[in-house]
């Protein structure tokens, strides 16, 4: 078992955000997260990537309980997030975006840096190389020296997307992957997630665009004001009069 | 005409000086994001080291390695010992316990070494002539190692896997977090630049002037002002701040006197902060 997330629950005062939320995912699932908005979907991810703590609840990553790890230690234990709106490093390039992300990098170290040159230019080589692999599957070639602030927001997205898998990634939590990026890239990026899923990588992924989400995921479960009131197959779930309830006809398609 | 040009060739020695200052306030700006008012004596402390070195090794050069490395080894401790614990807190709080940090470092000097002042005992050169310039054949070395500096201090930032980690942090924190950049290489490398370049700027100010327990702290206002007028978090900003501050200074030396030169840098920090708050080189929030 890749994931397992067991009665999440996280208040604020007296609202639950997420309440008593348990989710599991085998390796290589491809699973989703839907629900109306406010429902508690991004906060749950904040829960699991260690952005936030929650009341109680745990989560089990590899077979290896969390507890208190830190935003850094899961993602170096290979737990990455992205994020609604996107984020980069916006002055550096895309180039350089990835290559920070690289992991166990011997020149992190300052002192390696000075006495260790050798060492540290050959890893730089190898990450570049990684780096460009990365840049090609993503089609970002034609990207790859500019600033990334001023990338589009569907490049911005693959950029995400990239920057997740240099670190090594064992699960990519993706966080709106669809939102504000047009048709034709939903398309590219849904092949891009099953080509990286048949590579290995888990994925959970929020998103409000139920058709291309539904022709991605193995599963799907779907939250309202902070609980789990429906999961399973994506058309069994869909069709779900308590999901369409949720949601009040609007949003499903 | 030769007046005006040796003030501006003395203005772009200062300038130096100032902007490897401000290089330090501005770097640690950018990445533990609060203004390091310790600065100043930790280019004293460089120099303090330095003269010292040069003692016990015989050696200027010598000396100045040890003073440099003793300003960045200060500048780690005080890391450790002092501004770690306070991450994640308001920077106000890193900004007084700097201010405090300073006070210390500035007793402690004058306690071990007394308040007289110091000089190096450098060879002394005739100056040459350029173009009708009279220049010290020492300010030619000093801003050979200024540019040095400032050319590792880039090819750190901008060639090296730690240096691309730094300026990420600087960009992001919260996404330098989520891609697995571990914070504590980065601040260990960003404070032993810091109190490395610091102490530089202190052995060449030392160097050219004499060395006192109040000699960096006097730096300080020229240091900040740089920094903001380059746009605080900005390298090449605040070289390029410091460089005009230094100008500005020796021009205005001629109509406001030697005292009030310092005046200089009160004034350029007040415009900028009231006309064009993001500095010169406009983005504010890290280090590119």
């Amino acid at each position: 078992m890749t994931l397992e997330i067991k009665n999440m629950t996280k208040a604020y005062g007296g609202l639950r955000v997420v309440d008593d939320v348990s989710i599991t995912m085998e390796d290589n699932d491809i699973i989703g997260v839907i629900g109306p908005n406010g429902a508690g979907k991004s906060t749950l991810f904040s829960l699991v990537t260690g952005f936030l703590d929650g009341n109680s609840g745990s989560v089990t990553f590899q077979g290896k309980e969390l507890g208190a790890a830190s935003a850094t230690v899961r993602a170096q234990a290979g737990l990455v997030r992205t994020f609604q709106v996107p984020r980069e490093f916006s002055h550096m390039t895309v180039r350089e975006n990835l290559m920070a992300a690289v992991p166990d990098q011997l020149g992190e170290n300052l002192l390696n840096t000075f006495f260790r040159p050798g060492q540290v230019a050959r890893q730089e080589v190898e990450s570049a190389a990684k780096v460009e692999e990365t840049i090609a599957f993503l089609k970002l070639s034609a990207v790859a020296d500019v600033p990334s602030g001023s990338l589009s927001g569907g490049q911005k997205k693959l950029l995400e997307l990239g920057r997740a898998l240099m670190t090594g990634a064992k699960l990519i939590m993706l966080d709106e992957p669809f939102a504000g990026v047009n048709p034709v890239l939903i398309g590219e990026l849904s092949e891009k997630i099953r080509e990286l899923n048949a590579r290995g990588i888990g994925f959970l992924i929020i998103e409000h665009d139920l058709g291309a989400l539904s022709k991605l995921v193995h599963k799907m479960y779907v939250m309202d004001r902070g609980r789990l009131i429906s999961s399973g197959d994506p058309a069994a779930v869909l069709s779900d009069p308590v999901v369409r309830e949720a949601y009040i006809g609007g949003g499903v398609t | 005409m030769t007046g005006f040009a040796e003030l501006l060739f003395s203005g772009l020695m200062s300038g130096l000086i100032i902007g490897l200052a401000g290089l330090a306030v501005t770097l640690v700006f950018g990445i533990a994001r609060f203004s390091n008012a310790a600065t100043g004596d930790t280019m004293t402390l460089g120099a303090y080291g330095a003269l010292v070195g040069s003692a016990f090794t015989g050696s200027v050069i010598l000396g100045s390695l040890i003073g440099l490395a003793a300003g960045a080894l200060a500048s780690v401790v005080s890391y450790l010992l002092v501004f770690r614990p306070l991450q994640g807190r308001s920077p106000i709080s890193s900004l007084l316990a700097s201010i405090g940090l300073a006070f210390f470092i500035r007793a402690i000097i004058g306690l071990v070494f007394g308040h007289d002042q110091n000089v190096f005992q450098l060879d002394i050169v005739r100056p040459i002539k350029f173009a009708g310039i009279r220049i010290q054949p020492n300010d030619l070395k000093f801003a050979a190692v200024a540019i040095s500096t400032l050319a590792v201090v880039f090819i750190i930032l901008h060639l090296t896997p730690i240096g691309r980690r730094m300026r990420a942090v600087a960009d992001n924190p919260l996404l330098a977090k989520v891609s697995g950049i571990s914070p504590r290489p980065v601040m260990l490398a960003l404070w032993s630049i810091a109190g490395a370049v610091s102490a530089i700027a202190g052995i060449i100010l030392g160097m050219k002037t004499v060395v006192s327990p109040e000699s960096g702290w006097e730096m300080l206002l020229p240091a900040f002002a740089a920094a903001v007028l380059g746009g605080i978090g900005h390298p090449i900003g605040a070289i390029v701040g410091g460089l005009l501050i230094g100008v500005a200074q020796e021009l205005a030396t001629p109509f406001v006197g030697f005292t009030y030169k310092i005046a200089v840098s009160f004034i350029v920090l007040l415009l900028v902060l009231l006309i064009r708050p993001k500095g010169l080189f406009g983005r504010s929030e890290g280090v590119r």
